[in-house]
């Protein structure tokens, strides 16, 4: 495996009494695009803000290509960040504000006007050089915001939830846009998300972060399939949780008064299927319950199903009245089993 | 015009009668006088011999308050920009806290304070001589058009500055934050970034503070009232030593123009930002 491009290594951040980075290492090969996925205040914006110099740690190191650039003012640190509120300069037209750390590196005129003539084209902007801010889509502005972080070929490219102030439709379109251009520039990218689905598009790797700690770091397969705590499963969809003991081949509620610690089983809504009344299923978790809500998602229902004092939720293809009985499988495959936490 | 637009102006008319009576009036009236002659006929007579008498202390009040102006703006700058920029959470504490004093103390207060400060024997005086930097044989008194310089200074540039310390908060924090991480100093982001951001409010505060700097009696009197002096002493002088008023009106008349210069370039501003509004 090649050396890592970017080191964090054991970094804290505290703004006063509250922790908010607690000993989070991670590394980052070079060209490849890094998601930080989490809630809000889960540290991840502050990870990246550490990274970019906006945060001073109060413990650990960070190193590019191995400098390290820990205590290295933000404007010396050669990153370039790509901000939520895409933070373009409205007293200056397009072009300003795509070569404005050009302009800063003391490239000469002729190199930046080239160099911006070059992004607006790799963006799909030619001719809104001259363009004010003002008068632009807003994923045009998405657009800007990236050649002006681009532009300066930076060492690595910092996006802090880039795509929350894009309706769905554009935000679909420019994921894979970004991930394309993320791939032909070969640049090395750290991303900041709180929306899973857009971490799995986007990501070589995802950092499930929880509460200031890196819960999990794998790819987004690995993420997605085979996560290594209830947080991290919840977080990932499989949001259904029921408590679990194991009887023989299957899994089972655990009867009243039961010994033994049960565990507990996450699954995804989606691989529920309704059975029949009599059928049992080799293995798997069968549990019987009654509809209690009905939500219409267009191309099939969503039900939520009270059994046993339990709450879960499936999808099915078929109406369903509330108060309606049925019996669910859950195959073994889509079980995730996790020890109950004290 | 119906039953709500007659209990509209009911509401109104006190105050339009305020302004008439106490304002309009006496403007229109002033500007009057400062045209007629003894015998009643139009004259520039008064404006002559205001030119005659006074073109110096005009153009001397022009420059004073000019170079207040320039001093004002660059020193509200240089404070606003350290409150916005700055990155010792305690020093910019102690300037927040320091920078508002003046705004509270009056002109003649200023004036008087100012006195004790820049005379030959001063205060500023005693200390520089006292430190060394200066000998006391060459100790000179600032009580001239620099005293006046000093005293504007210090009265007015906290308020520019509590104006544009505002503005400059008001921009986008993440604005400053891409221009420092592309590689802008903080001196590049103070005058790219955030100024250009807040231009405006600078241009009405210094505007603001040019109109109020002209009309001050109180600081030139106690400090500069010999010639050249300010307009606003010699318009007192005409009206106490020789009831002069036809000269005083039309002094009066030139401050205005200067003032109204301010004003255009207020209302220009104002103007412009209600179309990019």
């Amino acid at each position: 495996m090649p050396a890592p491009y970017l080191v964090a290594e054991n970094v804290s951040v505290a703004y006063g009494p509250v922790r908010v980075l607690d000993r989070v290492s991670l590394d980052v090969a070079r060209g490849e695009l890094v998601a930080l996925l989490g809630s809000s205040g889960c540290g991840k914006t502050t990870l990246l803000r550490a990274i970019a110099g906006f945060v001073r740690p109060t413990d650990g190191r960070i190193a590019v290509d191995g400098r390290d650039i820990t205590h290295t003012p933000p404007e010396a640190r050669g990153t370039a960040m790509m901000f939520q509120s895409y933070a373009l300069w409205p007293h200056m037209d397009v072009a300003a504000n795509i070569g404005y750390g050009l302009r800063m590196r003391g490239a000469a005129r002729d190199e930046i006007a080239r160099r911006v003539d070059e992004m607006l084209k790799l963006l799909k902007l030619e001719g809104y050089g001259g363009r004010a801010i003002s008068a632009l889509s807003g994923g045009q502005k998405q657009r800007v915001a990236l050649g002006r972080a681009l532009a300066v070929d930076p060492s690595v490219l910092l996006l802090d939830e880039p795509m929350s102030n894009l309706d769905y439709r554009v935000r679909l379109e420019l994921r894979h846009e970004l991930r394309a251009l993320q791939k032909r520039v070969g640049i090395t990218a750290i991303y900041v998300t709180h929306d899973r689905e857009e971490a799995l598009t986007l990501a070589d790797r995802i950092a499930v972060i929880d509460a200031g700690r890196i819960a999990q770091l794998g790819t987004p397969d690995e993420v997605f399939h085979r996560p290594s705590s209830p947080f991290v499963a919840g977080f990932m969809g499989a949001d259904n949780a029921v408590d679990v003991v194991r009887a023989g081949e299957r899994w089972t509620r655990p009867p009243p008064g039961a010994a033994g610690a049960p565990v507990r089983a996450h699954f995804r809504a989606d691989r529920a299927r309704v059975v029949g009344a009599g059928e049992t299923p080799a293995g798997g978790l069968v549990l019987d319950g009654v509809v209690s809500q009905r939500v219409y998602l267009g191309t099939e229902y969503r039900y939520r199903v009270r059994s046993d004092g339990a709450d879960f939720w499936i999808e099915d293809g078929a109406r369903r009245d509330e108060g309606t009985s049925l019996r669910v499988h859950v195959p073994d495959d889509a079980l995730l089993v996790f020890p109950i936490a004290a | 015009m119906n039953e709500r637009s007659w209990a509209g102006l009911a509401l109104a008319l006190p105050a339009l009668l305020v302004v008439v009576t106490f304002f309009v009036a006496p403007l229109l009236m002033s500007a009057v006088l400062a045209f007629r002659g003894k015998d009643g006929g139009l004259t520039l007579m008064h404006f002559e011999k205001a030119i005659e008498f006074y073109s110096t202390d005009l153009l001397f009040s022009g420059a004073i308050v000019l170079v207040s102006t320039a001093a004002i703006g660059a020193i509200a700058v240089a404070i606003a920009g350290y409150l916005t920029l700055g990155e010792n959470p305690r020093t910019v504490a102690i300037l927040r806290w320091l920078y508002r004093w003046p705004l509270f103390i009056p002109f003649i207060v200023t004036a008087q304070v100012m006195r004790t400060f820049l005379a030959k024997n001063g205060m500023l005086n005693h200390v520089l001589t006292g430190v060394g930097l200066l000998d006391p044989l060459q100790a000179q008194s600032l009580l001239d058009w620099r005293g006046i310089v000093v005293a504007f200074v210090w009265k007015q540039a906290p308020f520019v500055t509590l104006l544009v310390a505002g503005a400059m908060a008001a921009v986008d924090r993440q604005h400053i934050e891409a221009a420092r991480n592309l590689g802008a100093s903080r001196w590049r982001v103070l005058f790219e970034i955030v100024l250009p951001q807040s231009r405006r409010t600078l241009m009405v505060g210094l505007v603001l503070s040019f109109v109020t700097m002209l009309s001050v009696l109180s600081v030139p009197l106690m400090i500069n009232p010999n010639s050249p002096t300010m307009l606003t002493v010699d318009i007192a002088y005409r009206i106490n030593s020789h009831g002069d008023y036809a000269v005083a009106n039309a002094l009066c008349l030139m401050s205005l123009a200067l003032a109204s210069l301010g004003a255009w370039f207020y209302l220009r501003e104002a103007a412009r930002k209600a179309d990019g509004a």
